[in-house]
């Protein structure tokens, strides 16, 4: 049956659903037959993180959730859900999978990997002898065996919440601790459920990635622009401004960052096709970043560091050196009269000259 | 009374200077209502504005794809281009010239030293305003690049900063410009300037 399903088709079905279309229940009957007909076991570990992907992807009521877990995703071990735990979890449901399947399973990771303290921030389980085993261990064991990673969420993607300043913990995205093994990152905090089983779906149905644009994220969610495609964008045009929250006109001065930031919850709409951040009167945060959340959410320019607990504007920088500016051509222009290159003086030179 | 004129500036260099000119005195005006359309209210919308700060980016493009052009072909680079060695021996004379510690200052060539820096500075400072501003024009297109300077925010920053500096050395430009004799200035229009204008004096006669 997945053989119907082209992957032109299924691109198009990704990138254009709409609200009224639920993808994960529509993709559901062709993810078990894959399933059915041997595609790879998926496994899903968590790091740093808040468990909101997990959260966000248990949102997904067409199919329930159970469908999409025990029979449509072959999912072997969820740290949240999974019956499994200790011994029996990490050792069969963890790395006897990976071992069993080299190179022919794929990694879910949600959350960053603390690298701090050799990794001892986040500690997933034990050995026989009681040797904590950490989360950096873990991902670098089993993710190099993995025909690929996928990244849910931002923090695993590009670092996201828990790799931001100060980062105590040194948590790095799983790009920088594992290498070699091909990543896709689904990012957004959290991403929007139909984001993860469509990416789930593409490498389960075609056993291959999909088309990832330069930060590594499927084009088919993370293609279009936000601000291309707000509800408020009329608004933009005719340079109606908001100047607080409620009021009707584009956010932009309140620190929206919809021009810069990629996906598509514009048209697709969270909580089933219910509403989106803009919506509800929210400005968009640009969750799906890499630069996430390290800037102002609700300021229009950041403000650059010149020092210690001082930081300036690019318009104050502007104002300073063109007051300097005013103050040199001023003086600049006072010496050019009092010395008489121009002026009057000047013209009496002149007159001499030819008289 | 007829002055003898000699040519200063080529009717290239001429078309050059005034397109570049009207692009970016149209980007600036623009850039700034873009950039806080409440403060600067000189268009009538965001469409508009936006339109306009397109159109002339693509005319800044040709014009200083033009010009650099013309300084390569017509081998007017070495005129603008600032030579780190024998522009930098000359930087002192010139200093003491405009800090009134000198009453004349020697013979630079077509420009002195500062003028060459300004003009290859510039040619810097448009070119990263180019390539910010595409970024942030078609952020899906340039994404990479975007990765590369360090994220929207920073892409935006240097181009705002850029636009201030901008700003501040158009403003010196016409001042020095203006101070230094009506015939300068005249010349950028006819493209001639008289023959005994001063422009500094020769060693040999010192």
């Amino acid at each position: 049956m997945s053989s119907k399903l082209s992957r032109r088709d299924f691109l198009k079905m990704c990138a254009g659903s709409a609200a009224v279309i639920s993808l994960s229940s529509y993709l559901a009957p062709f993810m078990k037959e894959a399933v059915a007909a041997g595609a790879p076991p998926v496994i899903w570990i968590q790091g740093a993180s808040c468990t909101g992907c997990s959260i966000s992807l248990l949102n997904t009521v067409h199919p329930d959730i159970k469908e999409v877990l025990t029979k449509v995703i072959s999912l072997t071990y969820h740290p949240n859900i999974s019956a499994a735990a200790g011994d029996l979890a990490i050792k069969e449901a963890i790395y006897k999978v990976a071992e069993t399947n080299p190179k022919n399973f794929f990694l879910v990771v949600e959350g960053a990997v603390p690298t701090g303290a050799e990794g001892r921030f986040c500690m997933v389980g034990e050995t026989e002898n009681g040797e904590p085993i950490v989360f950096e261990k873990l991902i670098k064991d089993i993710g190099s065996k993995a025909k690929a990673i996928i990244n849910f969420g931002t923090c695993s993607a590009y670092g996201g919440i828990p790799a931001t300043s100060p980062n105590p913990t040194d948590c790095k995205p799983v790009s920088k601790v594992v290498k070699n093994v091909p990543i896709i990152n689904v990012p957004g905090c959290p991403p929007h459920p139909d984001w993860m089983v469509g990416t789930i779906a593409h490498v389960l149905l075609y056993n291959d990635l999909p088309e990832l644009d330069s930060f590594g994220r499927p084009k088919m969610f993370f293609e279009r622009i936000i601000h291309d495609n707000c509800q408020r964008r009329q608004y933009f045009d005719n340079a109606i401004f908001a100047k607080t929250f409620g009021e009707m006109g584009c956010m932009l001065e309140l620190g929206c960052k919809g021009p810069y930031a990629h996906c598509d919850a514009t048209t697709r709409l969270w909580n089933n096709g219910n509403n989106w951040c803009v919506g509800c009167g929210g400005v968009c945060i640009g969750c799906t970043e890499p630069q996430f959340p390290a800037w102002p959410m609700y300021e229009r320019m950041p403000d650059m560091p010149v020092g210690p607990a001082t930081s300036v504007t690019a318009d104050q920088i502007g104002l300073v050196l063109g007051g300097a500016t005013a103050l040199g051509i001023a003086g600049h222009l006072a010496g050019n009269i009092i010395t008489g290159r121009i002026g009057p003086k000047k013209a009496d030179e002149a007159k001499e000259g030819e008289a | 009374m007829f002055k003898k004129m000699e040519e200063r500036h080529s009717l290239w260099i001429r078309i050059f200077h005034w397109t570049n000119m009207i692009a970016i005195t149209m980007l600036i005006l623009t850039g700034f209502y873009i950039h806080a359309p409440q403060t600067f209210r000189l268009f009538g919308s965001m469409d508009t504005a936006r339109g306009f700060h397109f159109a002339m980016a693509y005319v800044l493009v040709v014009g200083v794809l033009g010009r650099v052009y013309y300084a390569i072909a017509a081998k007017d680079a070495k005129n603008i281009v600032y030579s780190p060695v024998e522009d930098t021996k000359k930087l002192p004379s010139m200093l003491k010239y405009y800090l009134f510690l000198a009453d004349d200052h020697p013979y630079y060539g077509k420009y002195n030293p500062g003028q060459k820096g300004m003009y290859t500075g510039w040619l810097v400072m448009a070119i990263l305003m180019i390539i910010t501003g595409f970024i942030l024009y078609k952020p899906h297109l340039f994404l990479g690049l975007s990765g590369w300077f360090g994220g929207f925010l920073t892409v935006r920053l240097i181009h705002y900063i850029i636009t201030w500096l901008f700003v501040l050395t158009v403003m010196l430009h016409v001042y020095l410009d203006v101070a230094e004799g009506i015939p300068i200035l005249k010349s950028m229009f006819t493209g001639k300037i008289p023959a005994d204008f001063h422009h500094g004096y020769h060693e040999d006669e010192a």
